[in-house]
């Protein structure tokens, strides 16, 4: 339906996938820090302490140059490299929810304008209004989370929305509130690492420096047992059956959980430590505490991404971006069918018929002709998820550097050949993250014949594999 | 081909709804990059020739400078939203065809904004030192823009987006290739609206501190009258660079005499406003600020024309883009819509008024506006929740 980007030098999906992880650091941090900060300047109000506003000026000034302004450049860095590897995935979210975002948009005015306002106005205007800065970035902080979460869970599981084609019943949909309620625990966490790493920067002796690293240790605790237990008993329940295989599928890269329970004990661990011992908590333990945590993000982040596959919203719209289910109440047709039955080649917009593809080419032969048909169809087909070219394979020496690259699959199950080729991805369906392929018989031996060609590329001179991001 | 690509499940509200805010919340995000430049080119000139004056005036505008961007990216998610509602087949197809750079722009916007805090950071870097940070911040800014046309003149030429994508039959999936631009049309509405939008800033601000008690009244005179100078220099060449734009760009629509019309009209009312400003600039800054609104709003609805008129070729029309009244939708956007507008307005009165007095006063009104709106934003989620609630017992 659109012109295919597949990436340049690495995957499109991998673009994806390293801007999410830096969105996902900046956006919970603004988040935790911002609760954190509103805690500290309640206290100061209270108290009357005027040496923490010291410490809320520098907190401030960091905040409004990093986590704000690159938490949402990186918000729309998602945005637009999912545009870029994906658009009509992000079509469909934003024709349901260009509303939602919309509020969501606000939510970011405030986020920014506030923290600009809280900044600058910190020591200049009365203490009551400037904590109320500070709770309506809490507050607006929040209120991102909060509607970014319906969109993200809709992905899974869009619920009645695949029957009633309504925003708020995809919004509000079966694992909205446990991610919810999980991403707000969590974040209790992330709030304590960054209360640590703040704390236990301050001298000792300073304003109850061990008061706030026990608290720290004691909401972090609470923030952690509560996810946890939601993960186990709400959430994952909540999952259909087919994403709970996928999570013990080799979809999922395998250093995955390790990373997850890594950060999830090292959190235990580290909470426990500074409600017990805060005066023995050093800010080196709290940066590599920060930095597991983050990996544990990453990790389980990418699961979420990953246990939709092969949709990209589950149960309408597969990631080759054809839609494969009517929705009556939206009067949607699906795509698919159709275009099993008639080809893909030629009946969809900047899909060149047969006969269109490689022409300037006079001197092609039949073989080779066939092998540009496939690789047109293999890059519509697979691209979105798969390395199928030289393009986005990094190079060096004898070692390519690559994301699921089809000619290492291929070359795993030892099918080389374009024959064994088109016989597997014929029974490609057999695997429960992969959708059949959509086209005619002829589609698919142009497609094989590609392949083969593809392996031959990758492996001329360099037999070894580094492995699959 | 255009129609059959529009998403199957419509707008979610009216599509010209869509459209008007479209052109209105690009205004703001025009206004605010443009600035960036502006303020940014100014600082380097002023750090350059070391005039004391100009250096005590640098010294805050580059302290404006990343400010401004981070404003100019908030205000950039909101036309980037409306614009692939109504005109996703466009806007698709331009990222697809462009998708390296449109991966790429992220980090050049993160690096420039980031090199504009370098600046910052040494409070306007006294000796000059990191000069280098600003002239490579505004170079990747202004290379941020760039990007952004190349992806509007793509969007709106869809005659050639196959030969684009496919030449020869050979697909292209690189998206590194700058397809489609406009040299005048950019300058239009790059470095110079960035002289304009920088002259009524700057006019503005010297206007509203110069209402403080311990305001220093020559120095904000002096600012004034370089705002006016500035828009008195640039503003006729805004005019002849849109008459390039007409001349370069119009032909192929059939709009030259349309955009023209719009530029000699830009650039001799701009001209005029400044030149009439001669007595006491200082004075005409909020004024200023406000025909600058407005000169921003014709530029908008410019745009605007241009691509409906190219698009009509192809029978594309927003008026016809299908659509659905979403109850859900309307509902979440208006209440959040009426919080964030008293949310945004208190922090904006926040900022305002306590940079007016030297005290940093506000007023009891204010203060009472912005309890209000803090519960509001409280009652938000209770909102929320009970949307939330509703949706997931009924709506099943
Ligand atoms: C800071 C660097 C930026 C600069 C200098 C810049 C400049 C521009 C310019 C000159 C245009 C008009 C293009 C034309 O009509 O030929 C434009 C349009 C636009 N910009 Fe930006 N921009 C910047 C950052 C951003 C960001 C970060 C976003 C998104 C969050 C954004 C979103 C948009 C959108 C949606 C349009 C309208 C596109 C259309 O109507 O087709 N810009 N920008």
């Amino acid at each position: 339906m659109y012109p295919v980007w597949e990436g340049m030098f690495i995957h499109s999906a991998m673009y994806v996938a390293i801007i999410a992880t830096f969105h996902v650091l900046a956006s919970h941090l603004t988040v935790a820090a911002a609760w954190f900060n509103l805690y500290i300047e309640r206290r100061a109000v209270r108290e009357n302490r005027e040496e923490l506003y010291e410490y809320l000026k520098r907190s401030a000034l960091g905040l409004m140059v990093f986590a704000y302004v690159f938490g949402a450049m990186a918000g729309v860095g998602i945005w637009q490299s999912t545009t870029a590897a994906n658009p009509r995935g992000i079509s469909t979210l934003i024709h349901n929810f260009v509303l939602y975002w919309g509020s969501e948009w606000y939510m970011f005015l405030i986020d920014v304008i506030g923290i600009i306002a809280y900044y600058y106005t910190l020591g200049r205007v009365g203490k009551q209004t400037h904590l109320r800065l500070a709770w309506l970035l809490a507050l607006g902080g929040s209120g991102t989370l909060a509607i970014i979460v319906g969109i993200l869970s809709f992905k899974l599981t869009p619920g009645a929305w695949l029957e009633n084609g309504l925003s708020l019943a995809g919004f509000f949909n079966p694992t909205f509130w446990p991610q919810v309620l999980m991403r707000f625990a969590f974040m209790f966490v992330i709030t304590s690492g960054w209360s640590l790493i703040i704390a236990t920067g301050l001298p000792r002796g300073f304003f109850e420096r061990e008061k706030i690293i026990r608290y720290a240790g004691a909401i972090g605790l609470i923030g952690l047992v509560v996810g946890v237990g939601i993960w186990f008993l709400w959430y994952q329940p909540t999952l259909p059956a087919h994403a709970r295989s996928i999570m013990s599928s080799r979809a999922i890269v395998p250093i995955t959980y390790p990373l997850i329970i890594t950060g999830v004990v090292a959190a235990a661990a580290t909470l426990t430590f500074s409600y017990f011992r805060p005066q023995l908590q050093r800010r080196w333990i709290a940066l590599t505490f920060m930095v597991l945590l983050q990996a544990a993000i990453f990790g389980a982040e990418r699961v979420r991404e990953v246990i939709r596959k092969p949709d990209i919203i589950s149960g309408y719209i597969s990631s080759n971006q054809l839609l494969f289910a009517d929705l009556p109440a939206r009067g949607v047709e699906r795509e698919e069918q159709r275009l099993k039955e008639i080809g893909m080649l030629g009946n969809l917009p900047f899909l060149l018929p047969a006969d269109q593809i490689d022409v300037a080419n006079i001197s092609t032969t039949d073989a080779q002709r066939q092998i540009a048909v496939g690789h047109v169809l293999v890059v519509q087909e697979c691209g979105s998820c798969h390395n199928v070219s030289l393009q986005t394979q990094i190079r060096f020496a004898d070692q390519h550097l690559v994301l699921r690259s089809l000619a290492d699959l291929f070359v795993l199950r030892q099918r080389t050949t374009a024959a064994d080729i088109d016989a597997y991805i014929k029974g490609i369906q057999g695997f429960p993250y992969m959708h059949e392929m959509v086209g005619t018989d002829a589609e698919r031996a142009a497609m094989a014949a590609y392949l083969e060609d593809f392996i031959k590329q990758t492996y001329t001179n360099q037999p070894a594999v580094i492995g699959q991001k | 081909m255009l129609e059959m690509m529009r998403d199957p499940l419509g707008a979610p509200f009216f599509p010209v709804v869509f459209q008007a805010l479209l052109v209105v919340t690009w205004v703001l995000h025009i206004h605010f990059v443009t600035g960036a430049i502006g303020s940014s080119t100014f600082s380097i000139y002023a750090f350059w020739r070391k005039d004391p004056n100009l250096l005590r005036l640098g010294r805050i505008t580059a302290r404006l400078t990343p400010n401004m961007v981070g404003l100019g990216i908030v205000t950039g998610i909101a036309p980037l939203l409306f614009v692939q509602t109504i005109y996703d087949p466009l806007w698709y197809a331009a990222n697809t065809l462009t998708g390296f750079w449109s991966v790429t722009f992220i980090f050049i916007v993160m690096g420039g904004y980031s090199l504009a805090y370098l600046l910052f950071y040494l409070k306007g870097s006294k000796d000059g030192r990191l000069l280098w940070s600003a002239v490579a911040s505004l170079v990747l800014l202004s290379f941020a823009g760039w990007v952004m046309h190349v992806l509007h003149q793509v969007s709106i030429r869809p005659d050639q987006w196959m030969s684009w994508y496919a030449p020869g039959g050979v697909i292209d999936t690189r998206g590194v290739q700058f397809h489609a631009y406009d040299v005048p049309r950019l300058l239009f509405l790059l470095p110079l609206q960035a002289g304009l939008s920088f002259a009524a800033t700057l006019m503005f601000v010297s206007w509203y501190l110069r209402q403080r008690v311990d305001a220093d009244p020559t120095f904000l005179d002096w600012t004034a009258g370089v705002g006016r100078r500035i828009g008195l220099w640039v503003a006729p060449l805004y005019g002849v660079f849109g008459l390039l734009w007409a001349f370069t760009e119009g032909p192929e629509f059939g709009l030259t005499a349309f955009i023209a019309v719009v530029a000699i009209v830009l650039g001799i009312g701009l001209f005029a406003f400044f030149w009439l400003q001669n007595k006491q600039p200082v004075r005409a800054g909020a004024k200023a600020l406000g025909v600058w609104a407005l000169a921003l709003v014709v530029v908008a609805v410019t745009r605007e024309v241009i691509r409906a008129v190219s698009l009509g070729r192809f029978n594309y029309s927003v008026a016809n883009y299908p659509y659905i009244i979403d109850w859900g939708s309307v509902i979440m956007f208006g209440v959040t819509s009426v919080v964030g507008v008293s949310v945004v307005t208190y922090l904006i009165m926040v900022i305002y008024q306590s940079g007016l007095s030297a005290d940093g006063t506000v007023s009891a009104k204010a203060e009472g506006f912005g309890r209000v709106a803090t519960a509001m934003l409280g009652a938000w989620f209770g909102f929320f929740v009970l949307i939330g609630l509703y949706s997931s017992l009924f709506l099943r």
